[in-house]
């Protein structure tokens, strides 16, 4: 249902393109004019996916703000789209985001700043329409429109290194999403099968009811595109390059906005159509997660780059994303999705104070400061406080989604839920070590002497994400309402399919490790 | 109109506004503020306001009656006098200290439940020890560190006492307290009697007034103690441990100041002596003896704060505070020693002076409850305070030996600050009236029979005789005396070589193995898991399956030759292939 009778998502989706065009009609010696109908563009995004919060209905977990016209009718695919409690934060985290990403990146491109500001805003109505999506070859469509202007951000504008990360991006991602097209066109034909008729739509293939061995081969080919995505290990080796060699704009909305689409493809997609599957994967998916909040932990504690460092700890935050969605109750769920709000705030800033430092020295690497306190004092202030909300300190953000996932992990599996609150350790590790080298001590380098304190623009665009980390740390309930209806519906379509085994055909290697799941738990895992 | 307006408020939000004022107007400023905390108290009338629901406690501001409204009148009034006093000091901190200091008394006066009493409690103790550190000498950051230090001590017990009491009554109220011995109870009685300074925890106040700045001291000596005080007659009245430890108090403290040579430290002493006084009041716990200590902490705020004053001008016109090495400023500072022996002459009790009206009635008060021995102890330490504030220190700061110190009398804001003190000292001497009606009870007591002032006059004068002629027994020396604050100033030692000795080596220790079994380890692992495992191992992986694309494509790249004859013979042969296979199929298909 659409309470507003305008297309508001795919005016907000196709704002950026607007942008585009005007920014191809300017002159390309003027850089700034350039810059400023970019941010224009992307803060009037922003102002336009406000009315969608504030007209939100908190209490259905039917698609709100729906538009649904034919669009190639001789194969079925519509132009569906819609958001509910799952997305609505996640396109407004877009919104958000990408405005604050431009302005952070104004002075750092100063070649080609016109293709530059074109891919980020197309980047940005790719990211929101995969969010808006519910067709499946709009999805589609939107997901690989995603790839090239990350492709170009990372391979024109970004490090040394840039083609190797570019290519690398494009093709893991890329390979991952062909799976992914693959099964959708089995489930497509599977569902002409079942129901006779052809259809696209993804709401539509919620109440398939696929036999259990089809489940689990289409949960892998989505799995693996998804986990690629988020990135899980062992897929997640191109996020450290693609971070260390793009752009700072590039970095935050790549960590921002990028890599939660795979956990929000494993929430509209997986979960929902293939319910069997996940209960029969969520051990493996469980484990793996866990591996990833062990591993990613382990691996920033060793990095010397400040970038490769905030790059692995969101291996291992989406970890604890993971984690909180496959243990499959109501903590679980919504500490999972607040998470990845929390993650791409905390994240984004992260990067955007590294880009800060990188644009004063032009290195990243933590032998190259110390002392940095001295005289950068403010910097200083607000970088310990970004750093204390990634690692889930209470007050701010990251602990509200930690605290919903670990006690959705503990109802789960307390195994799982053990190694991964050791994770919380490592990940104060890390952070607060690298936060010690960089700023505390003395101020070992003489390059590091005359470093100038943050500037106005630099206050512009970090200040707006401190204020969210604050609020959602101390008063999350905004947020935290407009999931409610939309999880437990999405659980409730979950579970009842435990019972109901279409097929009974499992495959008998799963038998042992599922059987140590106790899933009495699951049916009772309504924490709120 | 607001009904009621607290004056602390006056108080609190000036001092966060003092430090952008400078010049006349901050202190045209300086003198506002006591005036509206003064037009506030006049304004108020009993009852009950500012109530707050907080967490499930009812939080109360202003629980107003005639016990907190005439401690409310002289805390607003004395801080007036202490803001003249202080007018020409150029020390912000101080002013802003100051005025928290008594924002924070004024809170406590009239806090209606214990939460809002024990933070006012700790804004005052805080704000008070910034006055001791504001003197930047050595000692007196020691003492303003002690001081700090032992009130802590105070508000935790105070803190705890007030949690049980919620625990077992479910009652924030602030009201007298059952005398049922129980662990709130004392704990309670602890954290307000280490502020009321009763030995063996006033050390506190002997190490902390004398260290003080010379105006800063003014303030303290009027506000914590008699905080103290007031909480003492509103939760602990007929206390009968209070009667015992007041007394011991008073002959405590006048023992002890003959000791002294720093002549602050006497009067600190003294401040004892007569906090005794109040104490033993409230521990009697009849309403002439509570009255007694009411009017006996009004009185003594002023002309301790005339004392301290007094004591001050001297050392901030002369640069010294021992006996031994002041005298002979009659000539100089003639003004300063009379309103000095105004108020000694007050704080002995002299009658015309408020000391008289007020002392008296708590010792009435003693006798009236048939504790002649209270009464007569009482008397006693009478004598002796009079012996030491109101003889022997003036006569060894203004007479005796001349010490050929050239002074001047103090600045004029210091004058009339006295003057004012000392205006009021003579004032409720002499017409008591006022001030018995401000008093929480009605007051049967008449001071002027001449049986009292036979008395009084008595007891006064033969202790005169009898410091001329001791005289030369009662010479100042430069000594220590060592006081109860011996047991922690040393035994904090003790306690610093247990923690560095033992303990800091078992924790250094536990920091090595620690170190090399936890932090080298984990570096070691994650370090081998980022650059074996990750870099070598899965991205070796990945790089490996590129690189095989990359070798089979090379391979393959052979077939594009560029040659048209190997391109038309592969579509010939592929045409062939194909034609003849689907030739093949469908034949056969036949």
């Amino acid at each position: 249902m659409n309470a507003l009778n305008l297309p508001i998502l795919s005016l907000i989706t196709y704002l950026p393109l607007v942008g585009i065009v005007a920014i191809c009609l300017i002159n390309n010696s003027r850089q700034d004019l350039i810059r400023w109908v970019a941010f224009g563009t992307s803060v009037v995004t922003f102002l336009v996916s406000l009315p969608l919060y504030f007209m939100f209905d908190c209490g259905t977990w039917e698609m709100q703000f729906v538009e649904d016209v034919p669009w190639i009718s001789q194969f079925a695919v519509r132009y569906h789209m819609g958001i509910d409690g799952i997305s609505l934060l996640l396109v407004l985290l877009t919104t958000f985001l990408s405005a604050l990403a431009i302005l952070s990146t104004w002075t750092a491109v100063t070649e080609r700043v016109k293709g530059y500001m074109a891919s980020l805003l197309f980047l940005e109505t790719g990211m929101i329409g995969v969010f808006c999506a519910l067709d499946f070859v709009l999805f589609y469509v939107f997901w690989e429109v995603m790839l090239i202007p990350m492709y170009f951000i990372i391979g024109i504008w970004g490090g040394p290194r840039r083609i190797y990360a570019a290519v690398k991006f494009f093709i893991y991602t890329m390979s991952g999403s062909v799976l992914m097209l693959v099964a959708i066109l089995v489930l497509y034909f599977m569902n002409f099968e079942a129901t006779g008729t052809y259809t696209f739509d993804i709401l539509d293939y919620y109440n398939l009811g696929l036999p259990g061995n089809i489940q689990m081969w289409l949960f892998l080919a989505f799995f693996v595109a998804f986990a690629i995505k988020v990135p899980m290990f062992p897929f997640h080796t191109w996020l450290p390059d693609a971070h260390v060699e793009a752009p700072t704009a590039g970095s935050v909305i790549l960590a921002g906005v990028l890599l939660k689409m795979g956990i929000y493809g494993f929430l509209r997609f997986c979960l929902p159509i293939f319910p069997q599957a996940t209960i029969d994967f969520m051990p493996i998916v469980l484990a793996l997660s866990v591996v990833g909040i062990i591993y990613g932990a382990m691996v920033s504690i060793a990095q010397d780059d400040i970038k490769k460092l905030v790059a692995y700890s969101s291996v291992s935050h989406l970890g604890y994303c993971m984690l909180g969605m496959f243990a499959l109750n109501v903590d679980g769920l919504k500490g999972s999705l607040i998470q990845m709000i929390n993650h791409g705030l905390s994240t984004g800033a992260l990067f955007m104070i590294v880009g800060m430092l990188y644009e004063r020295r032009h290195t990243r690497l933590i032998s190259e400061y110390g002392g940095i306190m001295k005289v950068m004092p403010m910097f200083a202030a607000l970088f310990l406080l970004v750093a204390l909300s990634s690692m889930g300190v209470p007050g701010l953000n990251g602990f509200v989604g930690e605290l919903l996932i670990l006690i959705g992990a503990f109802k789960a599996s307390l195994a799982f839920g053990m190694v991964a609150t050791i994770g919380l350790i490592l990940g104060a590790i890390y952070l607060l070590w690298m936060y010690r080298r960089v700023m505390y001590g003395q101020i070992t380098k003489a390059e590091n002497q005359n470093l100038k304190d943050m500037t106005g623009r630099e206050y512009a665009y970090l200040l707006p994400i401190v204020l969210f980390i604050v609020w959602i740390g101390v008063y999350p309930k905004p947020f935290l309402k407009t999931m409610d209806a939309s999880v437990d519906h999405l659980l409730e379509t979950v579970n009842p399919r435990t019972s109901a085994r279409m097929d009974g055909a499992k495959p008998t290697w799963l038998n042992d490790v599922v059987a140590r799941v106790d899933f009495q738990q699951l049916a009772k895992g309504q924490g709120r | 109109m607001i009904d009621w307006f607290h004056p602390s408020v006056f108080y609190i939000v000036g001092a966060l506004l003092l430090p952008f004022l400078r010049g006349k107007i901050q202190k045209a400023y300086m003198l506002l503020i006591p005036l509206l905390g003064v037009a506030a108290v006049f304004a108020m009338s009993a009852g009950t306001y500012w109530s707050w629901d907080f967490l499930g406690t009812v939080l109360c501001f202003g629980a107003v009656d005639k016990l907190s409204i005439v401690f409310g009148w002289v805390f607003t009034i004395m801080s007036f006098i202490g803001m003249v006093y202080a007018l020409h000091v150029n020390d912000r901190g101080q002013h802003v200290a100051a005025l928290l200091y008594v924002g924070g008394s004024l809170g406590v006066t009239f806090a209606g439940d214990y939460l809002t009493l024990f933070v006012f409690w700790e804004v005052m103790a805080f704000a008070s020890a910034y006055l001791v550190f504001a003197r930047r000498e050595p000692a007196a950051i020691r003492a303003g560190y002690r001081y700090i230090l032992v009130h802590t001590f105070g508000g935790v017990c105070l803190l705890g006492g007030i949690i049980l009491h919620y625990l077992s009554t479910r009652s924030m109220q602030v009201g007298p307290l059952d005398h049922d011995g129980s662990l709130a109870f004392y704990l309670i009685l602890v954290g307000v009697i280490v502020n009321a300074a009763v030995p063996p925890l006033h050390a506190w106040l002997i190490d902390a007034y004398p260290e003080g700045t010379v105006t800063g001291s003014v303030f303290m000596s009027a506000f914590t103690t008699k905080t103290a005080v007031y909480v003492l007659v509103r939760v602990f009245p007929g206390t009968e441990l209070l009667v015992y430890m007041g007394t011991i108090m008073a002959l405590y403290g006048v023992v002890y100041a003959v000791l002294e040579n720093d002549c602050r430290r006497l009067l600190a002493y003294h401040i004892i002596s007569q906090v005794g006084y109040m104490v033993a009041g409230v521990g009697i716990g009849t309403e002439m003896s509570l009255n007694g200590s009411v009017s006996h902490a009004f009185a003594h705020i002023l002309y301790k704060g005339l004392l301290f004053m007094g004591a001050g001008a001297v050392i901030e016109m002369t640069g010294r505070r021992k006996l031994t090495e002041l005298g002979g400023l009659y000539r100089t500072m003639p003004i300063t020693l009379v309103l000095y022996m105004i108020g000694g002459f007050a704080i002995s009790a002299f009658p015309l002076f408020s000391g008289f009206v007020t002392k008296s009635m708590v010792i009435a008060g003693a006798a009236h409850d048939h504790r002649p021995l209270v009464a007569l102890l009482l008397t006693m330490a009478s004598a002796g305070t009079f012996l030491h504030t109101g003889l022997k220190l003036p006569y060894y700061m203004f007479f005796a030996k001349d010490s050929g110190i050239e002074a001047k009398e103090p600045p004029l804001n210091m004058l009339l600050a006295m003057g004012m003190a000392a205006f009021m000292c003579i004032g409720i001497g002499v017409l008591p009236g006022p001030l018995y009606n401000l008093l929480p009870f009605p007051v049967h007591f008449n001071a002027y029979t001449g049986d009292h002032v036979t008395s009084a006059l008595g007891i006064l004068l033969f202790t005169g005789l009898g410091f001329f002629m001791l005289l030369k027994k009662l010479d100042p020396e430069p000594t220590i005396s060592i006081d109860t604050d011996w047991v922690y100033r040393k035994g904090s030692r003790v306690f610093m070589w247990i923690a560095s000795k033992p303990i800091a080596s078992s924790d250094t220790y536990v920091g090595n193995v620690y170190d090399t079994w936890f932090t080298r380890f984990m570096l070691f692992f994650s370090s081998f898991l980022a650059r074996i495992i990750d870099v070598r191992a899965i991205d070796g992986l990945v790089n490996g399956v590129a690189q095989f694309f990359i070798g089979l494509a090379g391979v393959v790249r052979v077939t594009a030759s560029g040659l048209v004859r190997s391109y038309a013979a592969t579509m010939l042969i592929g045409g062939v292939v194909i034609l003849g296979y689907y030739l093949f199929a469908s034949l056969m298909s036949l």
